[in-house]
């Protein structure tokens, strides 16, 4: 059964791996926002993680309304299933003296917005947050049942 | 399991807290996926399942006599009290709450995420009280 005590702290466990996963991905994004070289050639790519609810087998309650068909079913968090670039242009900067320069004095710079990063930091921050709240509320109810020892 | 049966009162709050554990996994996996795309959030009703565990007379404002025999006979045509059994988990199909096709509000989660957390440990002291109650019953010298 997934409904112990445990399972809910594993489920909140999952969102915050997820979420500081996510951290590393604003902060690796922020940390080349001027970086016009990468092992691929051309400046760096805004990369982006992608979530999805992670699906329990084991864990699936028997008689579930599943009326998606890929939803429902077992209660197991999240996971992020891959990290993608993203495919907007490259800014571009009129510096004709900037060794990175194309033909016509262009140099291409990621298509990093520092201050979206920031927004999607933030977001990222609290929703990490709500996950250690709903773990912590765990924890009070599982000291609530063991205080009934103490009856 | 029912080896002991120490009453419907304690049935009832074992249930209950059963069922806001229960509760409490399906909010924290809501929570867990409120940047996830496209993400559906759950319910579970187990204050259904444990209403349908108490049954219930036809008429409110009447009383209805306690079947617990096939022999016996039920007037008023009550709801008969069903086992519990843990409810199921319902994909809530609600409005669109962000632009990435969620419909998880994280404030109405944390909100019922304090809620449920607050019901559990009522449920827990109210069964501390019943035990207790029963501990002093078995003592000898009390």
């Amino acid at each position: 059964m997934s409904s112990g005590f445990y399972s809910s702290v594993e489920i909140s466990a999952s969102g915050m791996s997820a979420e500081r996963l996510a951290m590393d991905v604003i902060a690796n994004n922020i940390a080349n926002a001027n970086t016009t070289r990468t092992p691929e050639g051309g400046p760096f790519k805004r990369q982006l993680i992608v979530f999805a609810q992670k699906q329990d087998p084991s864990a699936a309650q028997p008689g579930a309304d599943t009326p998606q068909g890929d939803q429902g079913g077992g209660v197991a968090g999240v996971q992020a299933v891959g990290i993608i670039s993203d495919p907007g242009p490259d800014k571009l900067a009129y510096d004709p003296t900037n060794p990175d320069a194309d033909a016509n004095g262009y140099v291409h710079y990621p298509n990093v917005e520092v201050v979206k990063e920031m927004v999607d930091m933030m977001a990222a921050s609290r929703a990490y947050e709500a996950n250690v709240a709903a773990i912590q509320d765990a924890r009070q109810m599982g000291q609530a049942a063991l205080q009934l020892l103490q009856a | 399991m029912a080896d002991l049966d120490f009453g419907k009162t304690v049935d009832l709050l074992k249930n209950a807290m059963d069922g806001s554990g229960l509760n409490h996994s399906v909010i924290a996996n809501n929570i867990a996926n409120v940047n996830t795309p496209n993400y559906r959030r759950e319910t579970v009703s187990f204050k259904d399942a444990l209403a349908a565990s108490l049954g219930a007379p036809a008429d409110p404002n009447q009383l209805s006599l306690t079947v617990d025999d096939p022999h016996h006979i039920a007037i008023n045509d009550g709801v008969e009290p069903t086992p519990y059994e843990t409810p199921p988990v319902h994909v809530d199909e609600g409005i669109q709450m962000r632009g990435d096709h969620s419909n998880v509000d994280v404030d109405q989660e944390m909100a019922e995420l304090a809620q449920n957390t607050g019901y559990q440990q009522t449920m827990a002291q109210l069964l501390k009280v019943n035990y207790s109650q029963l501990g002093t019953m078995f003592r000898e010298n009390p």
